[in-house]
């Protein structure tokens, strides 16, 4: 989807983004220090940096205004100055650690849809999904959605490879102040399987919820 | 009422002061005019006497020379002239008034001498026996009174005069003398606000030059004081500060791939990764606060001082890293004598534990780490990386790593050389660092008492 560079000095925490965005469907490319970061985000080569503010030799303030790239700082740093400052240097986003991985996958996905725009669709086994007129076709003929099925296809597709609960679905799908019940999500899982056949890809994950396996 | 030292000082001197002066021109005043009194008796004395002796001659001569006339002619005509000159006569003979120019009557007993208002104008009257006749004798003193009320008069302008001159000069004398100490109450004012940043006026050589001086050594010591406070408090706010951020990274790390697990169908190979990031990070977590708790506890408890051998100490160090340190390729020597100090066994282990682990950690394979002591100072060497003098200053402070992703990757909490220091102030030892990129760093544990 989209070609990222990761700057983070921490091994764990930049395996741990790279890890992610990958199965979200990103290249990832990582960098360990401040130097590398800007040599590799001068090449223009990314979508997006993900930058950590405290980098050895360089720190991510001071890249951010020599880079043309979209960026989201990710920092241990949470005073509301910090963030302003981010901000204001011209960050696209900002992710304090700890973070939840689907926030980082969805902060990622926000900026990508700002900068980039839309991605227009979206293929897999025969299946096409067209985000920009809202449609989908197996085998080239259209597959009639309801506008909940779609948006559940949608958030399953941002976040394949990932488990979603029932209850970060609905977040997702039907905002948070849906009251229903979330044997609501069951039944419209159920339909998107039916009418796509993909039941051996959008899988019950045993006590967490579903994932789109790709 | 709210007064100044001064005003207070001022009023009290004034009242004193003009207290005086009226008393001093009041008891003036009555001294002057009693002897004015007496000297007016004498002469109104002396004159009735000189009458009296006149108007005896003249009537012994009036009647030797003819016994038809009466007394009384004598009488008008002493009564006549007198009256003229102030003085009102009057004669009595057995209770009975023969001849009086007194306006009014006036009781009087033979042999008194007394002030009385005739008219309203005051006479000393005489009263005495001339020749069996009782002779009053009221003598015109009005000038007396004049006298008294001009001396009243100049004596109370000159007290005025004078009281409004000492209360000017006071005044300002006072002001004047009371201006250094309102300067000190200024700057004590402002230092109330906190502006230490000002100092007392010391010109001078007077108490109040004294008291600025002393003044300004109390502010002194309160400067020194208050920046140690803020440089301790600003230290405690870093550590907390570092330690949140430290915090963040294995939480993130932990956090992170404990939802990776959970979220992603993974394969067996990085279930294992995952769990082992996790596991190390737990782990330096754990360590942190081991370290956090140990620094406390030194910091918080005087350690239990024994006559301990300083060489087992280093020996035992060496025995305990010796399995790291072959495996990084690294020689660790132990060159030691007999030396014996005051010390916690424990702690110096814990001490040179950690110096030689880190020496551990700067030398690449094939270096070499040595301990030594002797009886002051004990050290440990080692001939790997170093350090700059940036890096130098800032080794003992909590979280400081010279090399950030390298320490963590071996486990570092950044924290063991805070602890050292702790523990070598807890001995009363200092801490010494010498270094040199490439050559390699030398610690020395320098024992002060």
């Amino acid at each position: 989807m989209a070609n990222i560079l990761i700057a983070e000095d921490e091994r764990a925490i930049n395996d741990l983004i790279k890890l992610n965005l990958s199965l979200v469907g990103h290249k990832c490319e990582q960098v360990f220090d401040g130097a590398s970061a800007l040599e590799r985000a001068l090449s223009g080569e990314h979508d997006l940096v993900i930058l950590d503010v405290m980098l050895p030799e360089l720190s991510g303030f001071e890249i951010i205004g020599q880079i043309k790239t979209p960026v989201i700082f990710v920092t241990a740093r949470v005073s509301v100055e910090d963030r302003l400052r981010g901000l204001k240097l011209g960050a696209d986003d900002y992710i304090v650690k700890p973070f939840e991985i689907l926030e980082l996958v969805e902060r990622v996905k926000a900026v990508l849809r700002r900068t980039k725009g839309e991605s227009e669709a979206f293929e897999f086994d025969g299946i096409r999904v067209e985000f920009d007129t809202r449609r989908v076709y197996k085998d080239g003929a259209e597959v009639i959605l309801k506008p909940k099925e779609f948006e559940l296809l949608s958030a399953f597709i941002t976040n394949r490879n990932l488990a979603l609960s029932r209850e970060k679905l609905i977040e997702l799908v039907w905002d948070f102040d849906y009251e229903g019940d979330t044997r609501t999500v069951d039944v419209h899982v159920q339909k998107l399987r039916q009418k796509l056949g993909i039941s051996e890809r959008l899988k019950t994950v045993y006590k967490t919820g579903y994932r789109l396996e790709i | 009422m709210n007064m100044r030292f001064w005003q207070k000082t001022y009023i009290l001197t004034l009242i004193l002061f003009l207290v005086c002066l009226n008393a001093g021109i009041l008891s003036l005043t009555l001294f002057t005019y009693s002897k004015s009194v007496r000297s007016a008796e004498e002469s109104a004395g002396a004159e009735q006497y000189y009458v009296a002796r006149s108007f005896e001659r003249d009537l012994e001569d009036m009647l030797a020379a003819s016994r038809a006339q009466s007394p009384s002619l004598l009488m008008t005509s002493y009564g006549n002239y007198y009256s003229e000159r102030g003085v009102f006569l009057s004669f009595e003979r057995n209770g009975r008034t023969v001849f009086s120019s007194l306006p009014e009557e006036i009781e009087a007993k033979s042999g008194t001498i007394f002030h009385k208002k005739i008219g309203g104008v005051r006479h000393i009257v005489i009263c005495s026996d001339v020749s069996g006749y009782t002779m009053i004798f009221a003598k015109n003193v009005d000038s007396l009174d004049r006298e008294f009320r001009a001396l009243t008069l100049t004596y109370m302008l000159t007290a005025l005069g004078v009281s409004a001159l000492l209360a000017a000069v006071l005044y300002f004398i006072l002001k004047s003398l009371s201006l250094p100490l309102e300067r000190l109450r200024e700057t004590t004012a402002k230092i109330g606000e906190g502006d230490l940043s000002v100092s007392a006026d010391e010109s001078g050589k007077d108490e109040f030059a004294l008291l600025g001086k002393s003044f300004n050594s109390m502010l002194g010591t309160i400067k020194s004081q208050m920046s140690a406070l803020e440089a301790n408090a600003e230290k405690k706010q870093m550590l907390v500060d570092n330690m949140a951020h430290e915090l963040r990274t294995p939480l993130t790390v932990i956090r992170g791939y404990a939802e990776y697990l959970e979220r992603a169908a993974v394969s067996e190979e990085e279930r294992l990764v995952a769990s082992r990031y996790i596991v190390s990070e737990a782990e330096r977590l754990t360590k942190m606060s081991e370290i956090l708790l140990d620094t406390a506890y030194v910091r918080e408890n005087p350690p239990e001082m024994a006559e301990i051998a300083l060489d087992e100490v280093l020996c035992g160090t060496a025995e305990r890293l010796a399995p790291k340190a072959k495996e990084k390729g690294v020689e660790l020597v132990c060159d030691t004598e007999n030396v014996t100090v005051s010390g916690n066994a424990l702690l110096l282990s814990m001490l040179f534990d950690n110096l030689a682990d880190n020496a551990l950690k700067a030398c690449a394979a094939g270096g070499k780490v040595v301990l030594r002591c002797s009886s002051d100072s004990a050290s440990v060497e080692d001939n790997g990386k170093g350090m700059n003098e940036e890096e130098l200053l800032h080794i003992t402070e909590p979280f400081y790593r010279t090399d950030k992703s390298r320490s963590r990757a071996e486990g570092g909490a950044g924290l063991g050389l805070a602890l050292c220091k702790n523990i070598a102030e807890a001995h009363g030892a200092k801490l010494r660092f010498e270094s040199k990129i490439g050559k390699g760093t030398k610690v020395f544990f320098d024992f002060t008492t």
